[in-house]
């Protein structure tokens, strides 16, 4: 395992002292805040055009909702799909955490 | 637009969406049989697909938390979690990210974020591959000299150098069995943040290992305390490049939905799988996906799209195949048991 | 299990009860007339959604918007000939912009 590590360090390394000089130069450059504005006028009304507006006028709300709304979608289909493989007959809800 | 073409209102491009299924779905599959997430891929993958870097990063952690949600609830409670050290390293994994995230928006403001995350990637994959084919290879000579089971955690003890480090407050982990100095999990735990933060994933390949070898936890507690962090890590992965406005959440949605049914194909498929062939297979799938960002980095995309879908298009069908030629035999075998027991 | 289900049910019917109160905001895109940056406003030349491989910003309306940007966040400043897109809420005659993205100066930089 150390091998690993090492050899991960390395590549690390490797790479970023070939990336540096490139860095270090365009950091010298245009430096101005990237802003994007979602283009509402290209969607239709309902709830894209609400994220689409929660985006554009509240970046910190529209991070909770992605938060909320993720956790929310992961569960939801973790539960269907269980209910789904349940009725096939087959049970994975005391299934083993592989290693790796 | 055509019917393959989605519009993702937030980047403001047209993605091919049955792209972004295949993706999910091979990320779910990958994850279910290996049991170790396969969010290297979903990155360049998005990237190659057309999204611009950091909304792939953000894409992608938004996509693990979700995932990681999955699995939190299936286990319904955290078996196996120290919830002590948990919660210390907590505070290590969100400064992490939120490091993580900020080098990344800093990148993206001088117009270099693309490359450098590409490049980053390509070490990570290439050291994922090199990983896996000697595991591969020790495990064939191993069966070779006859010898069986075999663990490499005995060898290295470099956790007992470290927990003398004397930095106060020392403290004490009771499921863990261990006592040391609170800043060591609080540094892995940042590092592995910065790493989660920078490429969008979960941490658990670094984070796993950190946590056996240099704070020396049991291995199973190990696994359930990086479950634990994976899922804290996505989420406030997911709130951080949200509000930096770097998600596409109609992505994440496409890709959840691919990536709980493939976690199922995946999952069950451990069941019927034999040998190392597999294990081939998942290194060859890295390569290809490590030659994929090389040919996306010299904007070779058309040649870039195919090698990465059809890389883990073909992983996914192997899995499939598993799954579906162990189910058969099963049943055969069932219905032979109830013919003879008749 | 049951029980499990209608919390997690019921919390997310919170969550988006909360978020009801609704973030409304127009778009506009064009091409930068003039940009004064001393009295933090912007006249653009607006845009219309008709996006063709040979008008890949829209194509032009004839009409000028002008936009009052005290409040708004700029990304790339811009400069006449520019293509911006601005986020903003009418309010009577001046339209407040929320936030302003580059298109232009910005579209090299995504990938």
């Amino acid at each position: 395992m150390n091998k690993y590590y090492c050899g991960f360090l390395l590549l690390a390394t490797t790479v970023l002292t070939a990336l540096l000089p490139d860095i270090v130069q365009a950091a010298g450059g245009p430096a101005e805040m990237l802003v994007v504005v979602a283009d509402s006028r290209r969607v239709q009304g309902g709830i894209v055009r609400y994220f689409v507006d929660s985006y554009n006028t509240n970046p910190l709300w529209f991070g909770i909702e992605c938060t909320v709304i993720t956790a929310a979608m992961g569960v939801t289909f973790g539960l269907a799909t269980d209910f789904v493989m349940k009725r096939i007959g087959i049970d994975l809800t005391s299934r083993k955490i592989v290693e790796h | 637009m055509e019917w393959y073409m989605m519009y993702m209102p937030i980047a403001g491009i047209e993605i091919f969406w049955p792209g972004l299924v295949l993706i999910g779905f091979a990320v779910g599959c990958i994850g279910g049989f290996f049991g170790m997430g396969g969010a290297w891929m979903v990155t360049p993958g998005l990237n190659i697909l057309g999204f611009p870097m950091a909304f792939a990063i953000g894409t992608d952690i938004a996509h693990i938390a979700g995932k990681s949600m999955i699995s939190t609830f299936r286990h319904s409670k955290f078996g196996n979690v120290d919830y002590k050290l948990g919660v210390i390293m907590v505070i290590g994994t969100v400064i992490g990210i939120e490091c993580g995230a900020q080098v990344v928006m800093w990148l993206e403001r001088i117009g270099k974020v693309g490359p450098v995350v590409r490049w980053v990637y390509i070490g990570l994959l290439a050291l994922i591959a090199l990983m896996v084919f000697y595991d591969y290879y020790k495990a064939t000579q191993k069966k070779k000299a006859g010898e069986v089971g075999e663990h490499g955690a005995e060898g290295i003890t470099w956790y007992k150098t470290l927990h003398r480090i004397n930095i106060p407050p020392m403290v004490h982990f009771k499921v863990a069995g261990i006592t040391c100095s609170a800043w060591l999990p609080i540094g892995v735990s940042f590092l592995t943040g910065v790493l989660a933060g920078f490429l969008g994933i979960g941490g658990g390949l670094i984070r796993m290992p950190a946590l056996v070898y240099l704070i020396g936890c049991p291995t199973h507690i190990a696994v359930g305390t990086d479950l634990f962090e994976v899922m804290i890590s996505g989420l406030y992965g997911t709130f951080t490049y949200g509000a930096k406005g770097r998600i596409e959440i109609w992505a994440v949605f496409v890709m959840l939905a691919g990536a709980a049914i493939g976690a199922q194909i995946g999952t069950v498929a451990t069941k019927y799988a034999k040998g190392y062939g597999i294990r081939i297979a998942f290194g060859l799938a890295v390569l290809a996906c490590m030659i994929s960002i090389i040919l996306k980095q010299f904007k070779i995309d058309m040649a870039a799209t195919v090698l990465i879908l059809g890389a883990v298009g073909s992983i996914c069908v192997y899995i499939c195949m598993i799954m579906f030629r162990g189910a058969a035999k099963e049943l055969r075998d069932k219905k032979a048991g109830t013919a003879n027991a008749a | 299990m049951k029980r499990n289900l209608l919390v997690y049910v019921a919390s997310i019917a919170l969550v988006f009860l909360i978020a009801i109160p609704a973030f409304s905001a127009e778009v506009a895109q064009g091409k930068t007339v003039k940009y004064d940056k001393d009295n933090q406003s912007i006249v653009i030349e607006e845009y219309d959604i008709d996006i063709t491989p040979q008008n890949k910003y829209g194509k032009p309306t004839g009409k000028q918007l002008t936009f009052d940007l005290k409040e708004a966040l700029i990304g790339r400043t811009p400069e006449p000939g520019d293509i911006v897109r601005i986020a903003f809420k009418p309010s009577g005659k001046e339209n407040k912009a929320i936030r302003l993205m580059n298109v232009s100066k910005q579209d090299i930089m995504k990938k």
